[in-house]
């Protein structure tokens, strides 16, 4: 970088800013570290930002709570198909993958949700509906 | 002062108590197991849908369910006094003494 800031690009879903690593150009598709959204990034007059790839589609959901797991080292259980149907339902009636288990239908419910995001399942051993699940050592 | 209450009268409060409510959300997937449990007993009950209601009818049935539970959480099963808040298989087989 040649003013030596860190660029950051802009992840529509938790709404935070994540580092841009050396070699990411436009175009790109990237998985956004917080939430497990895969992202194309897009330069705009504000800086770089995510778009969400398969926006609303099941395959979107299914692949940010993947690799939202993978990057935290959570696992799922049996429930997994049922949650996943119950964000699917979300999306159709509310206009996002909010929890199925939540009447709150804000930016901070998406799944994975801000709780959740903030270290939920660590202490708890689990998220709020039961989706992602600590890992038994 | 009054002895203890007759079976008749244990009966005729359990039946004037009415059929079991279901509070649910129709994306959650322990409110559709509670429901297909009581499908599957043949229950007949009452359920509500709150994120399906209008504005107005759901701001009740939350302030219900804030009432009885001091939450919202999802389901909520209502059956005579006892207030079962999730699904629990053990809990409603005892409520429903199946």
């Amino acid at each position: 970088m040649s003013d030596g800031k860190q660029e950051r690009i802009y992840c529509p879903v938790c709404l935070a800013r994540f580092k841009k690593e050396e070699g990411w150009s436009e175009g790109a598709v990237v998985i956004c570290p917080i939430c497990g959204q895969k992202l194309r990034l897009v330069w705009s007059p504000e800086g770089w930002q995510g778009e969400r790839v398969d926006r609303g589609t099941e395959k979107e959901i299914r692949e940010r709570a993947e690799s939202f797991a993978r990057l935290r080292g959570y696992s799922f259980n049996e429930m997994k198909e049922e949650l996943i149907e119950g964000l699917v339902g979300k999306h159709r009636l509310f206009g996002e993958f909010y929890c199925p288990c939540r009447m709150e239908h804000t930016p901070e419910y998406q799944c994975p949700c801000k709780p959740t995001r903030g270290g939920d399942v660590e202490r708890k051993g689990r998220c709020y509906c039961g989706f992602f699940w600590k890992k038994q050592v | 002062m009054t002895g203890p209450k007759s079976p008749e009268h244990t009966r005729t409060v359990r039946v004037m108590a009415g059929k079991p409510k279901v509070y649910a959300l129709s994306t959650c997937p322990y409110c559709k197991r509670t429901k297909r449990f009581l499908d599957e007993h043949k229950i007949d009950y009452d359920c509500t849908d709150v994120d399906l209601l209008d504005d107005a009818k759901q701001d009740e049935a939350l302030e219900e369910i804030e009432k009885l539970t001091g939450r919202r959480s999802f389901p909520v099963v209502i059956i005579d006094d006892e207030i079962i808040v999730g699904y629990d298989e053990q809990r409603l087989r005892k409520a429903l003494r199946l």
